[in-house]
């Protein structure tokens, strides 16, 4: 199967550039190699599971999901932007390949999925850190002492 | 060389990016130690790396693991680095919790 595949680009070129093998046999070997030359193209192109692509996101999501780990500083301002672009992208991914899964590759789906669920990792630390964030300029804010008597701060 | 290497080194170590929660609260944030962890472990002391982040070893793995699944398309790539990603997370997270109570709580 790999052969054929891997046959069937070196072979259409030749197929383009001389068109006049085919004339040519008739009297000796002809008859039996031009047809796989001439049937070949048409599997290659269309069975041979080239026909499938990757989904257009999956690629992006799954890298932005990772970078949204490291990126929850500042306040996870970052982390959420990050995170929450990921888990859209690979949500979306992954209602595309749902709705036609033979267009797309398998193996991207599984990308689009992971980067969905890194996304959503992500988004979940960082609305967490947000919540404390919050928290801490509310105690700081409003009850100054009790923060400098609960948290060690500068060190 | 490895002078010259050490002296930027140290240069980073002084240039680092202040953390705005902790500069202006005093209380570390997620990725406080990331910094310092990564220039560790470009001088190659791993402990000291693990010490400043825990979770920079595993993390710099796992990106280098998403780039080479990203090239190579390895059977359960996606899988592991979904594994790899949550196991991350959970040690961002221990760490997190860990140092706030033990190092910055005064009760």
């Amino acid at each position: 199967m790999s052969e054929e595949q891997e046959n069937t680009p070196k072979n259409n070129p030749i197929d383009l550039n001389k068109p006049e093998q085919p004339a040519n046999p008739p009297s000796g070997f002809g008859p039996i190699t031009p047809p796989p030359f001439q049937q070949q193209p048409p599997f290659g192109q269309f069975g041979g599971g080239m026909g499938q692509q990757n989904l257009p996101n999956s690629t992006v999501a799954l890298v932005l999901g990772i970078l949204a780990l490291p990126a929850c500083c500042f306040y996870g301002i970052f982390g959420l932007i990050f995170g929450i672009i990921a888990w859209v992208l690979g949500a979306g991914d992954v209602k595309k390949y749902q709705l036609n899964p033979g267009v797309y590759t398998e193996s991207s789906f599984k990308n689009a999925k992971a980067g969905k669920i890194c996304g959503m990792i992500a988004t979940i630390l960082s609305i967490l850190f947000i919540v404390v964030v919050v928290l801490v300029v509310a105690g700081a804010i409003t009850n100054p002492e009790a923060y400098d008597r609960f948290f060690r701060g500068f060190k | 060389m490895i002078l010259q290497q050490l002296s930027f080194l140290d240069w980073l170590n002084s240039h680092l990016f202040a953390c705005p929660f902790k500069s202006y609260f005093g209380l570390d944030c997620p990725g406080c130690g990331l910094q310092r962890s990564l220039i560790a472990l470009l001088k190659g002391d791993l402990s000291a790396s693990f010490k400043f982040y825990p979770a920079t070893i595993p993390l710099i793995a796992l990106i280098i693991f998403t780039l080479l699944h990203l090239k190579f398309d390895f059977k359960f790539g996606a899988a592991l680095i979904k594994i790899s990603f949550f196991a991350v997370a959970v040690i961002v997270l221990i760490n997190y919790i860990y140092k706030i109570y033990n190092h910055q709580l005064t009760a």
